[in-house]
């Protein structure tokens, strides 16, 4: 995803190097909070930043849970871990892992930053190389996807959150289904900031709720499918492929710039 | 809602037993490529895209793509219209698929990095892995090497090739080089030699055993797709981002790059293969051609020869400053003449030189015409003197000569010939004197005899300089710099020609050529060095009637790079252009946009000519003193078996409706690529045909409608809007010409005009009104005026700060309104009423109504004006998966619309609404939507219920038009629909 010269027209970029972030991208997180105030509530203590690269929703969540203003005691079991196959130039209060999020092994190595603890926040912004072929393109970004929950439920605390970036192509509706089964809330959520031009769109999954009767189990010889062979969320059966539409949720205030908009 | 026919991406192609299969959205179609015919297509899976094929010696054909496959009997596949009954889906992306040693079963390798192992009967036998490597692959391939050795080429997304016994389920190596992501890599024959390609625009050449890199190759100039070794592995095929398909040479364990050929429209190319025995390749791609290419290199046909080997074989002496000043070539091969008026002959069967005769008038100064067909050479100096030769059809020597001094003129600086297309037995000389005052001359002679037979002394333009000759019946047309084009009539001498001045931005005019006659209409085909070519139509027969003459331009275009010396049409009317870009000649089908051939000539300066031969054609040019003839045979193969559209999203489809054209109806199409294509469905086969492709617009298309029986409008960013003008009383083919284009205002390039309205007012015969909505909020009205061809500005206003996306005009009762969509997921409606009668600017009147019906973007608007004529109905769909029918009521106390939301269906698609079409009579609406399915809804009684849904093959689905019953549905490809109920 280079920056063409588009974007650097674009407001939300200048607005973005104004306020000292990365990206434009930025925007995106902090819009989808104006709608569903997750970074808002005070429990919030552990976030994993997956495909964070160059950072700037890192920089949201450092600013976000390390305030200036915030006490020692307040902010002592905080902790921000961002991953992405790129590296990363070093961020406040941020632990950076360079990993490709769709090895098994990279699991392990957010796992033993936390500890013994559980996230309470997982996001994943991942895309990968487009290439073109679109039904490849749309599967990668799935499997990127199904790789972010995988590695969310097994840090994930009960009632979490998990946010990824998705491409609403033909069996988007694939993809709500199988969440539908880990989460309590499915929303699929288009921040102003994002082009409405682009396919581009965020599933934020709300409850983290998964069946009783499953105990995910990583193994570095399993792939993502066999992963979650056993929970409902893969029925990658064509036969039980089922279809599921999330509510559509516009995020961001309607005076917040327009990204499809000439200025 | 069933499938006619469908163009775009072709993911894959193989040549197998004389035929190629390809695989074409969710279908294989079986071509001959010998004839080009399609023999067969044949739908593989239910909704997913062939990604790719193999096929066993024992008859069987193994077909994949996304997470299906099908093994099927070759038979079936080349006779039948659907085998989805074969169709299975496995949990994972399948990514190669090949048959085992013994043909009774295969093999499919998954992104996961593992291979399952079928028997014929589809039972999954074994899996197979290597541990703890389960990350993504973009790309591999399975190599069959014996009945005990199997190899799995695996290209990772980090850089790296990991190479696995697939039988021992071990690491045989890991091949470290490449960055970014490997995008194929496959093996030799015999497994011992790797080949891979990648995001980093190297091919790479690797040895298994020493798990070392041997060779990189450099040459593309963007990420490189797909390859495969052929010809016993001594090369390899490459195709790329940068649309071309390269020849590698494996030499000594070296890369060595042999030849480029330019394949394809746009940056996808996805499939290449090999036919060894034919020595041809072809590709595939995302703008859904099949290309052919024959791989005996152009140069192979090329001679050269030095002025040394001249004077040693023709056993003359040249001078020390002597050097070939002209040439023409015939059947028997070539008349040339040296800068000391020395004139030789090139016998092409012997392939000698020959000394023909040596005239003193030549020296220093000649220009050397040819009329091919009657074996005539023409030979003329810059002080009026003639040499004609006629020569032996066989031999070429000379059989008859006729030398002349021409008195009418001081000196003379250019000379031109052209046979008489109408009249037989004669042809034309035009000679014309650097004296303004001089008139310009044309002398008629008989092509058997050489004698003149007549002279006319035509009264000369001023700042004429002539560069080419076409003659049509009495009229004499004569091209010259500037752009400029003179008509002569030889029925009255003394008539002042009709000069047309800047057909185009200005350069030399290089050709002209008579294309046809109809509708009174003599059309003419005009070229222009600086890459522009017109078509001209003129009423030649008015002017021996009443002495006048209408002409105008019915189509015009650019060609997409290079400088333009000519054009040829072909036997199918086909447009051949063909001139210089940077280094190289190259011969172009600007119809069907794909190159003939190119060759490396060294640049436009210089000594050439070009000319079609009865197998082909052949280029003539000086190159270091020496000369060079490069022949280009034409391929007994057809150059493509389909020749696709769109190489990028189709943004707009537009069908002329009013009025069939031949056997169906024309249509536009507008893309992302920046083009605009003139169409053709043929209705009862769906098949598509191409006429035109218009490069006018510099960036990606928002709209283009054709609004009716004569104009089409188009739009895009950097405030771009064009008004084009469509010739459709032709016999051979519409033509379109710009006619107006909107003024610009700011030069913001990312100003994009959304979308557009016309409205024909029953009051005004002369013009049409305008809407446009902007990108930045804007929004003008204009009125457009055919006489003065002019766009005067009415109203110009603005909404609030977002992106508008649709507008329409109407009127209810005798109120005119425009309404608009925007990003804010609002329909708002202005009055304009009173505003856009009187001709001065007004300014913008206040919103009438607004009505916040969607969350975000509106993509989607059709309006219907209701049969009382007081209430209007907008139909909507939007980014936020909704559609809705809004109803708008005109009060008469208050002279005010009120909206009223009639129904909303929140999950009308799972993604965005990108068109919505009303049918005819009202009663049902069609709907594309980016999640690929094309919804039928009833609109009866305002309330939506969907009718039939049906997925389309067609990513990023855009645009929709509907005439009849034909759906034409486009995004990355096109698709004909028929819908049965109706
Ligand atoms: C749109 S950028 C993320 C921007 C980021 N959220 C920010 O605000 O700066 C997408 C990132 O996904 C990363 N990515 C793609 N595939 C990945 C993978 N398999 N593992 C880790 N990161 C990946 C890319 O390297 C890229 O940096």
């Amino acid at each position: 995803m280079g920056k063409s010269s588009k974007d650097k027209r674009d407001l939300y970029y200048r607005k973005a190097k104004e306020q000292g972030y990365r990206a434009r991208s930025a925007f995106k997180l902090l819009q989808l909070n104006e709608e569903f105030h997750f970074l808002d509530d005070p429990e919030l203590k552990r976030v994993v930043d997956l495909c964070a690269a160059p950072g700037s929703w890192s920089q949201v969540l450092s600013r976000k849970l390390f305030p200036e203003s915030a006490d020692q005691n307040e902010i002592e079991d905080r902790q921000i871990v961002a991953v992405d196959l790129q590296s990363m130039s070093p961020i406040d209060h941020v632990t950076t892992i360079q990993a490709d999020i769709t090895h098994p092994k990279t699991l392990q190595r957010i796992m033993e930053q936390f500890g013994n603890h559980q996230a309470d926040l997982v996001c994943s912004d991942g895309a990968p190389d487009v290439t073109g072929l679109h039904d490849l393109d749309e599967y990668v970004q799935q499997q990127l996807i199904m790789s972010a929950l995988q590695l969310t439920v097994c840090v994930l605390k009960k009632g979490g959150i998990f946010i990824a970036k998705i491409f609403r192509g033909r069996d988007i509706d694939l993809i709500y289904a199988q969440l539908g089964y880990l989460f309590d809330h499915v929303t699929c959520a288009k921040p102003r900031s994002s082009r409405g031009s682009s396919l581009e769109a965020f599933i934020v999954c709300q409850g983290y709720n998964p069946p009783l009767d499953w105990q995910p189990r990583l193994d570095a010889n399993t792939s993502v499918a066999e992963f979650f062979q056993d929970c409902h969320a893969a029925s990658y059966d064509v036969a039980h492929e089922s279809r599921q539409i999330a509510p559509f949720m516009a995020c961001g205030s309607l005076d917040s710039f327009d990204s499809d908009a000439t200025y | 809602m069933e499938v006619l026919s469908h163009y775009g991406p072709a993911l894959c192609v193989k040549f197998f037993n004389g035929y190629v299969y390809t695989g074409y959205g969710p279908f294989i179609q079986v071509y001959d490529y010998h004839t080009g015919d399609l023999k067969n297509q044949c739908r593989i899976f239910e909704t997913n895209k062939v990604h790719g094929v193999t096929f066993s010696n024992s008859g069987m054909a193994l077909c994949y793509g996304s997470k299906s496959t099908s093994l099927m009997p070759l038979g079936e596949l080349s006779k039948r219209s659907s085998l989805v009954e074969y169709e299975r889906r496995i949990g994972e992306w399948i990514i190669s698929a090949e048959f085992n040693y013994d043909n009774n079963g295969f093999f499919l390798l998954t992104c996961y990095n593992r291979v399952l192992s079928f028997d014929l009967l589809g039972n999954l036998i074994r899996k197979s892995a290597v541990y703890g490597e389960k990350s993504l692959l973009y790309s591999g391939s399975i190599k069959v090497v014996s009945s005990c050795k199997t190899y799995v080429n695996a290209g990772t997304v980090m850089g790296g090739i990991i190479i696995w016994d697939l039988f021992s389920e071990s690491i045989v190596a890991n091949l470290l080089g490449h960055s970014g992501s490997i995008f194929y890599v496959t093996m030799n024959n015999d497994g011992t030699l790797v080949t891979s390609c990648s995001d980093d625009r190297s091919v790479r050449l690797w040895d298994l055993k020493s798990q070392t890199e041997l060779s990189v190759g450099w040459g593309h100039t963007a990420r490189i797709w797909n390859l495969l070794f052929f010809n016993n592995d001594s090369r390899i095929i490459s195709v790329s981002e940068d649309c071309t398909c390269r020849i590698w040479a494996v030499e000594d364990n070296k890369l060595l790059q042999m030849a480029i050929y330019e394949v394809h429209l746009s940056k996808n190319v996805w499939g290449v293969d090999v036919n060894e025995q034919d020595q041809i390749a072809i590709t595939s791609g995302n703008d859904g051609r099949l290309k052919l290419i024959e791989l005996q290199p152009i140069s192979d046909s090329q001679q050269v020869f030095t002025l040394q080997e001249i004077s040693t074989q023709s056993c003359m002496i040249f001078g020390k400053e002597e050097i070939i000043k002209g040439f023409h070539w015939f059947a028997f091969g070539l008349i040339a003449i040296t800068s000391m008026g020395k004139v030789l002959k090139f016998d092409d069967n012997e392939g000698r030189w020959e000394f023909v005769l040596q005239s003193d008038l030549f020296t220093s100064y000649s220009v050397t015409n040819g009329i091919t067909n009657a074996n005539i050479v023409i030979f003329s100096n810059n002080k009026c003197d003639l040499l004609i030769l006629k020569l032996d059809p066989c031999n070429g020597r000379i059989i008859d000569r006729q030398e002349m001094h021409i008195n009418e003129l001081s000196k003379t600086q250019n000379c031109m010939v052209c046979r008489h297309n109408s009249i037989q037995d004669c042809f034309l000389i035009t000679l014309e004197s650097p004296n303004p005052h001089d008139p310009f001359l044309c002398l008629k002679f008989d092509i058997n005899t050489l004698q003149l037979e007549n002279k006319y002394s035509f009264i000369k333009p001023v700042n004429f300089s002539s560069s080419c000759l076409e003659v049509y019946d009495s009229f004499l047309l004569v091209g010259s710099r500037f752009s400029t084009l003179a008509i002569f009539n030889f029925n009255n001498v003394e008539q002042e020609p009709y000069v047309f001045r800047r057909l185009t931005p200005g350069d030399t005019t290089t050709s002209i050529h008579f294309v046809e006659y109809s509708q009174n209409k003599h059309v003419f085909a005009v070229t222009n060095r600086d890459g522009y070519y017109t078509f001209i139509g003129a009423n030649l027969d008015s002017v021996e009637f009443n002495g006048s003459l209408k002409c105008e331009v019915i189509h015009d275009n650019k060609i997409s790079r290079g400088f333009l010396e000519g054009a040829i049409f072909e036997d199918s009317g086909d447009l051949i252009t063909f001139g210089f870009k940077s280094e190289l000649f190259y011969i172009y089908n600007e119809s069907q946009c794909y190159e003939i051939a190119s060759l490396v000539c060294g640049g436009a300066h210089r000594q050439w000519k070009f000319s079609r031969t009865p197998d082909g054609f052949i280029l003539i040019y000086i190159r270091a003193s020496s000369i060079y003839f490069a022949k280009i045979g034409v391929s007994a193969l057809p150059r493509t078996l389909r020749c696709g559209t769109h190489g990028r999203e189709i943004r707009d489809i537009s069908i002329l409706k009013d009025r069939k054209y031949k056997n169906g109806y024309l249509f536009c199409t507008a893309s992302e690529d920046t083009t605009i294509k003139l169409c053709h469905i043929e209705e009862a086969t769906g098949n598509i045909s191409t006429f035109w492709t218009l490069r006018k617009h510099v960036s990606g298309l928002q709209r283009c409608k054709i609004i009716n029986d004569k104009f089409m409008i188009s739009s895009s960013a950097r405030e771009e809007l064009f008004l084009w003008q469509i010739t459709t009383d032709c016999n051979s083919k519409p033509y379109v010409t710009l006619r107006q284009s909107l003024p610009i205002f700011c030069d913001n390039p990312d100003l994009r005009i959304m979308d557009f309205a016309v409205k024909f007012v029953e009051t005004d015969a002369q013009g049409f009104l305008l809407a446009t909505v902007y990108s930045d909020s804007a929004i003008k009205l204009w009125r457009y005026n055919h006489q003065e061809s002019k766009f005067h500005l009415l109203l110009d206003g603005r909404y609030e700060s977002c992106c508008l996306l649709n507008v329409s005009l109407f009127s209810l009762d005798d109120q005119l309104y425009i309404m608009i969509t925007a990003t804010n997921g609002c329909l708002v409606v202005y009055n304009i009423t009173d505003l856009s009668n009187g001709g001065d600017l007004a300014p913008f009147p206040d919103v009438d109504c607004s009505i916040r019906t969607h969350q975000s973007g509106i993509h989607a608007l059709d309006i219907a004006v209701d049969n009382t004529g007081h209430s209007v109905t907008a139909y909507t769909g939007g980014d936020d998966n909704g559609l809705g029918i809004c109803y708008f009521h005109l009060d008469k106390f208050t002279n005010r619309l009120t909206p009223k939301i009639k129904d909303f269906q929140r999950n009308a698609a799972s993604s965005t609404i990108t068109s919505c079409k009303l049918l005819e009579g009202r009663e049902q609406l069609l709907t594309t939507s980016v999640d690929q399915v094309l919804r039928r809804w009833s609109v009866a009684g305002d309330k939506l219920v969907l009718e039939e849904q049906r997925y389309t093959s067609i990513a990023d689905t855009g645009s929709l038009d509907v005439v009849e019953n034909l759906l034409v549905v486009g995004g990355v490809g096109l698709s004909v629909m028929k819908n049965e109920h109706h």
